[in-house]
């Protein structure tokens, strides 16, 4: 019974032209937000029909500016927890410093628009457009990540993990001390808009691409070996694959991906400073949304942040003080119950790991052999 | 104060602040030589550990170092707890269902503490305060009793491992956990002391730490990337290299903070995460030999 429920919820979630009807409807939704705006103007309407539909638009506001900023932050979680699983998922290198790239996406972005407080910074090197700035951003990301890649990922599992931490810890004080770079305590301003359709268009078409990219990305020969390195990275190497220029290149899409989310966060925040742009919560929130969802798939990251993001803001936004405890023990819940996490339900074999195992046992009893996503070093 | 002098006395900063680093990185270095786990919540202890101390300080009038007798033991009684609950059931697995589990677990810790003690910054009074002045050089007083209480820890625990048959029983653990098991050790309780003596090692760290710089709720994580950073020079569970380990760390910070105009005081952190990766790409085995192969942690 079960199964067949699961059978056929897969069947149309996983449906290309169930998803591609989602994707219509978002890009349809701030047509309504068009519409209040429009209605509010009209002086006198003409039919009975389109006064009730402007009544209605303008009381209700089914789509206000709220509710575009809610699922701009749901789409920028997804795009983010869709790059960490990249390097985290697929090849096994598990990032704890990811938000380092966000940050310097989010200055670069910002000193190229022009707020640097600095007055020797480059004429050259700033006004540039919003598009040309966040690309911009994404370049700064991804150098960083080929320069630090170079380095960082010849270490294998742990000695990864930590020395991106440390990245990530060494960087916020790095640009924190160069204040003319980073503003100090004054944070960099960027130029004000208040377009939130605008935001919403660009992270969602955003979204699609990433999400795309990287299932294609998943099909191609590239992908299978970036597994095929998760699995057995000495093997991997001894077919003769150079795993090291893998890695780094799969790091620097992920890089230049988060960098460009990052450039454009900054624009819509129109405000960033080292605390909020280097804080160390969107790493958080990029190894839980992708553990919950289910590592090492391409589905797994979407779906997982969008239980997350609705979770937060439709329950936790009651417990505010406490949720961040929550998020913590979630993932340590998630890690010992459903290390497969939801898209472990869809998996054809019961191989004890799904959601369902959560009721079987209290982790070490029931043996699972191996995570997941194997174990990268062995 | 001309060079020299100002030399000697950052050598002296330096070498008196790798007690407390030997300290605090030895319960992670243990605890990964013993167990195989990386424990990203290490400097979460840590800072539970002083705001533990903070407590006892500021709403019962505490002398800091004399909290260490309550401090030490609830920590272990904690780290005890948490090895029966929580760490027990993750050995077996993958290194990474660890890292994750104890990342998760930091979170919770800082976040916990956040709620109840605000994020403000706190740092602890000692009556030893003041220091010793010789000519131009001086020796902070509260420094000084770090080192020499962290010296005391550290024979402590050295002859606890060396002498004693728990101790006996926890290197044979590290060793061969199968061969121990056949010839009548109890692995799991074995595994609770030690990680209920490595969070009371951790415990009196953040004690020590509490008198010196301000704790706050959030710093867990360098704290961690420095206990990494020292365990890749000195090894999994080698005291007399964790004492070197953490004087080295302790002169690079000193240095640049003195010799590095203006902003050297903030690149600490920067400095010990430059350290950890040159080490780790350098020399995988660690700067002194005896930090196991990527390969053979679980």
């Amino acid at each position: 019974m079960v199964n067949k429920i699961i059978a056929a919820v897969q069947s149309v979630i996983f449906n290309r032209r169930f998803l591609i009807g989602v994707i219509i409807l978002l890009l349809l939704m701030p047509s309504l937000f068009y519409a209040a705006e429009w209605c509010k103007e009209l002086e006198s309407t003409t039919s009975p029909l389109q006064q009730s539909f402007c009544e209605y638009l303008i009381e209700e506001r089914p789509v206000n500016g709220a509710v575009l900023l809610s699922f701009t932050q749901m789409f920028i979680l997804i795009i983010l927890a869709s790059n960490w699983n990249l390097t985290g998922g697929f090849s096994g290198y598990i990032d704890f410093g990811h938000a380092v790239f966000f940050g310097l996406g989010a200055f670069g972005t910002a000193l190229l628009m022009g707020s640097s407080r600095w007055e020797e910074w480059p004429a050259f090197l700033s006004g540039w457009n919003f598009w040309t700035a966040m690309a911009g951003g994404g370049v700064v990301a991804a150098v960083f990540a080929i320069l630090i890649g170079a380095a960082t990922l010849r270490l294998k599992g742990p000695y990864f993990s930590i020395a991106m931490l440390g990245t990530l810890v060494a960087m916020r004080e790095f640009v924190r001390v160069n204040s003319n770079i980073s503003g100090g305590g004054l944070g960099l301003s960027l130029p004000v808009i208040l377009n939130r359709p605008f935001f919403f268009y660009v992270s969602l078409i955003m979204m699609v691409l990433v999400v795309s990219l990287i299932r294609w990305l998943r099909t191609t020969e590239f992908g299978a070996t970036l597994i095929a390195i998760r699995e057995d990275e000495v093997g991997a190497e001894m077919r003769g694959i150079n795993t090291t220029l893998h890695k780094i290149t799969a790091f620097t899409i992920a890089a230049a991906l988060t960098g460009m989310v990052g450039g454009m966060w900054a624009y819509q925040n129109t405000f960033i400073d080292v605390n909020i742009a280097f804080n160390q919560n969107r790493t958080i929130d990029m190894v839980m949304m992708t553990m919950l969802g289910g590592i090492g798939t391409v589905a797994g990251p979407v779906i997982g942040s969008a239980v997350i993001y609705w979770l937060r803001d439709v329950v936790w936004a009651n417990f505010l003080l406490y949720h961040q405890i929550f998020e913590g023990i979630l993932l340590i819940i998630i890690v010992l119950f459903v290390p497969e996490g939801i898209m472990g339900i869809f998996k054809k074999e019961d191989s004890g790991t799904s959601l369902f195992g959560v009721i079987r046992g209290w982790g070490r009893k029931s043996a699972r052999q191996g995570s997941p996503q194997g174990s990268p070093t062995e | 104060m001309d060079f020299s002098e100002l030399l000697i006395q950052t050598l002296i900063n330096g070498i008196l602040i790798g007690g407390l680093y030997a300290v605090m990185m030895l319960g992670f270095s243990v605890i990964w030589g013993v167990m195989g786990v990386i424990n990203l919540a290490h400097g979460d202890f840590l800072m539970v550990g002083a705001y533990m101390t903070w407590v006892l300080n500021k709403q019962y009038g505490w002398e800091p170092f004399l909290a260490l007798l309550l401090v030490m033991p609830a920590m272990y009684l904690l780290g005890w707890l948490t090895q029966k609950i929580l760490i027990n059931r993750i050995i077996e697995r993958p290194h990474l269902v660890a890292l994750l589990v104890t990342y998760g677990l930091g979170i919770a810790m800082a976040n916990t503490v956040k709620l109840i003690y605000t994020a403000d910054p706190r740092i602890t009074t000692t009556r030893f305060s003041g220091f010793w002045q010789y000519g131009e050089i001086v020796l902070p007083i509260t420094k000084t009793l770090v080192l020499v209480a962290a010296l005391i820890i550290m024979v402590g625990l050295f002859l606890l491992l060396r002498n004693t048959n728990l101790g006996k029983s926890i290197r044979a653990a590290a060793q061969n956990k199968e061969a121990a098991r056949m010839v009548g050790i109890e692995i799991d309780r074995v595994y609770a002391i030690t990680f209920g003596i490595c969070l009371a090692l951790t415990g009196a760290a953040g004690m020590m730490l509490s008198p010196l710089g301000s704790i706050t709720p959030y710093m867990g994580a360098a704290w961690t990337l420095k206990a990494f950073a020292i365990t890749a020079m000195a090894g999994l569970g080698n005291i007399p290299g964790a004492l070197l380990g953490g004087m080295l760390l302790g002169l690079v910070e000193n240095l640049l903070a003195t010799f590095v105009p203006t902003v050297g005081s903030h690149i600490g952190i920067t400095s010990s995460f430059a350290l950890l990766v040159i080490v780790l790409v350098a020399r995988p085995q660690g700067l002194f030999g005896g930090l196991r192969a990527p390969q053979e942690i679980r």
